[in-house]
């Protein structure tokens, strides 16, 4: 933390870590962690041995050959932060040397197992977003944490330099953003606290600050930016009032005094509150938890019964003893079923125990376990947006989870949990703090996609009901109508859980109903959109309008949009990639009733000043626009509904600035 | 779609041909298989299968073949009327699909690789299909049946062009 970051000159010092060694402690920790897969094998000797004095040899033997073998592979580690390269040199065996290069690291997670704990070691684990299966990559098991936090925070600053420096396509704003308010050393200097997510810099131009060339998108400066373009001389301005963890009501993002205070630099830290985890088991994490134990021991009982002399005609005999007392089997199910729930708690509880999200630098840390301490870090630069689910269960008593997503990052899932089950305005609070808000309501599918959800939700089970009444099975019919009828709300609410909408710097879709879901995606990181329509949907004059993005899941779909709402809302987010393919982009005013008018075939492609015709307010579809979605509690962030919208300087640029308040939907023609 | 305007570009009317052929090699595998499931059931000591099914199995492949057979003229058709891309405003437009269609917008700054790909069928006859990826399986597209020459110069300027406007923000 002591190395100025410094933008100007990031080569001049480039800093590093020599060749080091894991802890020594580790051969503590070692032996004991190989204590199950040696226990056997000992106990097997020893037996075989019959107790002799020659077995018990065999069996230190094996022990010590054990930690000697530790002891060789902690010599012969090493690992070093070189100029761009996170260096890892095993030579016991077979000479290896894996060099992972710093501007492909997206991550670094720091994990205390209780064992490491117990020493004050960590594991460090570098994440580079590549193969997710060589788990072997870049993993350093047994670094004092100290050490193991102070590698984090090198190897992230280095290699946000390193990409600046090599001019490495990486994830622009990054570079802004990531630098902690405290960090710039230089007097008088300060990188340019304040770009929120994708925004040109827009604090007073200055010298080295430089205007993106007009690029089709309008999305200013990239990461390919020379050093030191961010440089705005300007007093460290304070960062936003730190909020106090858990008590988030006003912490709405600061009204952006040009160029300084964004929401990215508030303080964030909240713990989520120990009365919180009963919610675990509502999304039906660990409700089969009791199961999975069961099972486990089972295997146990089989794997080591054959050490004791039990062997499987025990096993059978039990099970037939078992067989004939139903009562006792039926016992046991209901105690296992009523197991549910509480282990569900107590798993979750171990794994969520005192979740705390904060904000440390660059990145977003989220910290939580009882047993093991998991600590992931994500960095800011590659947040892009966060996803909010919720199951039908969670919905009923107003908690959901929480997300990040993140480039490069495949298993968003897992890794980019930034709250576990928390009530909705707390997490959404903290959406809206960590990452930025969403200022608009959830505009509503058409009536059609109500249609295709109820006809989807209910025509299966009746058809399985018509046929198993032709068939004679009354029982299965009846079922089948059963499962029709539930059909009907579940189609419903997944209509009323249908919605997309734009609010000038994010986007967000919500879909689903059992589990439902809501990604708030940054513009930036649309990449691409791709629409469908079924036959089907061609019928019912609806198309789904899948939003490509470079993180998390890859895409996010608009399901059963009107088809012109469905193609006015990708125009709205990137006018620029859509406009001109619309039918009706040369008309400079027309009613909405033009719009139906059908284009010439295979005109020339339109010539880019067509697209910037002045703004007009289009015509809405009728009834749609504005009013949020009927079953609909949206991500919006409570209160802030009619707040203006900060500046969107990331808005198309040329020729836009008289731009309405973005929201309303508008297929700029 | 009324909103949307059809791209510029129709794909080589040799397509046409590709599509068919691909649609009776797929029909061929369909009616072998089908004729291969009618001999072993009308094989000896099936006796689970109710009489009439057994003495009519050969009507199977028949029956596949006739309810294909119409896919195999109308698909290619109708995908040569639906398959179109261009390239304007550094932005690929293609639309592709037949019973249901789709549309996909890549914008060049955004692209990561661009592949020139020729299948088999496609080698024979001059075609080739332009794999165009970005940093998401939704902003992808590849546009099949095109002229394997309008193939080779479209991916130069794609990659050309991608590498001038390359803004990797995602």
């Amino acid at each position: 933390m002591s190395e100025p970051a410094d933008p100007a000159g990031p080569a001049a010092r480039p800093e590093g870590i020599g060749p080091s060694r894991l802890s020594p402690l580790v051969l503590l920790i070692d032996p004991v962690r190989m204590l199950p897969s040696l226990f056997l094998p000992l106990v097997g000797v020893l037996f075989v041995g019959g107790f002799s004095p020659s077995s018990f040899l065999w069996a230190l033997l094996g022990v010590i050959g054990s930690v000697g073998y530790s002891a060789l592979r902690w010599v012969t580690s090493t690992y070093q932060v070189t100029g761009y390269h996170l260096e890892i040199t095993r030579s016991l065996i077979r000479r290896s040397s894996r060099a992972v290069p710093l501007d492909r690291i997206r991550g670094v997670d720091v994990t205390t197992p209780p064992l490491h704990r117990l020493f004050g070691l960590a594991v460090v684990r570098v994440d580079t977003g590549a193969n997710a299966g060589d788990k072997q990559e870049g993993e350093l098991d047994g670094v004092p944490l100290a050490e193991a936090e102070h590698l984090r925070e090198l190897l992230l600053r280095r290699s946000r330099t390193v990409r600046r420096q090599t001019g490495h396509p990486t994830p622009a704003p990054a570079a802004p953003e990531a630098l902690p308010p405290a960090e710039p050393e230089v007097p008088g200097t300060r990188v340019a606290p304040a770009v929120p997510e994708g925004l040109t810099p827009a604090g007073p131009a200055t010298p080295g600050t430089r205007v993106a060339p007009a690029k089709p998108e309008g999305v200013a400066p990239v990461g390919t930016e020379a050093p030191g373009t961010w440089v705005v001389p300007a007093e460290p301005a304070a960062p936003g009032t730190p909020a106090e963890p858990g008590g988030l009501a006003a912490a709405g993002p600061a009204v952006p005094v040009a160029g300084v205070g964004p929401p990215a630099h508030e303080d964030l830290d909240v713990r989520v509150p120990a009365r919180w985890l009963v919610y675990g088991p509502l999304s039906g994490a660990f409700l089969f938890a009791p199961f999975a134990l069961l099972g486990g021991a089972i295997g146990l009982a089989f794997q080591w019964g054959g050490q004791f002399g039990l062997d499987e005609s025990a096993a059978i005999t039990l099970g037939e003893w078992l067989w004939h007392r139903p009562v006792l089997l039926v016992v046991a199910g209901v105690a296992l079923l009523a197991a549910m729930p509480v282990a569900g708690v107590i798993m979750y509880a171990v794994f969520n125990w005192d979740f705390r999200l904060h904000r440390h630098g660059p990145s977003l840390v989220a910290e939580r376990g009882l047993v093991t301490r998991r600590s992931v870090a994500l960095e800011h630069g590659r947040i892009r947006g966060y996803e909010f689910a919720e199951g039908i269960l969670e919905r009923r008593v107003n908690v959901g989870r929480l997300w990040a997503l993140v480039t490069g990052l495949g298993d968003s899932r897992t890794r980019g949990q930034l709250l576990p089950d928390t009530p909705r305005d707390f997490a959404l609070r903290v959406a809206a703090q960590a990452i930025g808000p969403l200022d608009a309501a959830l505009r509503p599918h058409p009536p059609a996609a109500r249609r295709r959800r109820l006809f989807r939700a209910v025509a299966p089970a009746v058809a399985v009901a018509a046929a198993a009444l032709l068939l004679g099975w009354a029982w299965i019919a009846l079922l089948a109508l059963v499962a029709a009828a539930l059909g009907v709300p579940l189609g419903l609410d997944r209509y009323r859980s249908l919605g997309h909408t734009y609010d000038g710097a994010r986007l967000s879709v919500r879909s689903g109903s059992l589990p439902r879901a809501q990604a708030v995606v940054e513009r930036r990181a649309v990449v691409g959109w791709t629409v469908r329509q079924t036959w089907f949907q061609r019928r019912a004059r609806v198309l789904t309008v899948i939003a490509g993005v470079g993180a998390g899941s890859g895409g996010y779909a608009a399901i059963d949009t009107g088809e012109e709402q469905g193609v006015c809302f990708a125009a709205e987010v990137t006018p620029e990639w859509i406009t001109p393919f619309l039918h009706r982009e040369n008309q400079p005013v027309a009613g909405a009733e033009d719009r139906l008018v059908a284009g010439r075939e295979d005109r020339p492609a339109a010539r880019r000043e067509d697209l910037l015709v002045p703004e007009r307010e289009d015509l809405p579809v009728p009834g749609q626009e504005g009013r949020p979605v009927p079953g609909g509690e949206d991500l919006s962030v409570p209160g802030q509904e009619g707040r203006p919208v900060p500046e969107r300087k990331d808005r198309p640029a040329a020729g836009r600035e008289d731009r309405p308040v973005p929201g309303q939907e508008e297929c700029s023609g | 779609m009324t909103v949307l305007r059809d791209p510029a570009h129709r794909v080589s009317r040799r397509a046409i041909t590709l599509w068919s052929l691909e649609a009776l090699f797929g029909l061929a595998l369909l009616v072998g298989g089908a004729a291969l499931v009618a001999a072993w059931a009308s094989g000896s000591g099936r006796a689970w299968l109710p009489a009439w099914v057994s003495q009519h199995i050969w009507w199977l492949p028949v029956a596949v073949a006739v309810v294909e057979l119409p896919f195999v003229v109308i698909e290619p058709l109708w995908r040569y009327a639906v398959h179109r891309w261009e390239l304007s405003g550094d932005v690929v437009y293609a639309r592709s699909g037949w019973f249901s269609r789709q549309w996909v917008f890549v914008p060049v700054s955004r692209i990561q690789t661009v592949d020139n790909e020729q299948g088999w069928f496609e080698r024979l006859l001059g075609l080739a299909t332009l794999e165009i990826r970005t940093a998401s399986y939704a902003g992808s597209s590849s546009i099949r049946g095109l002229d394997a020459g309008v193939a080779a110069r479209l991916a130069q300027d794609l990659a050309h062009r991608a590498h001038q406007l390359r803004d990797d923000a995602t």
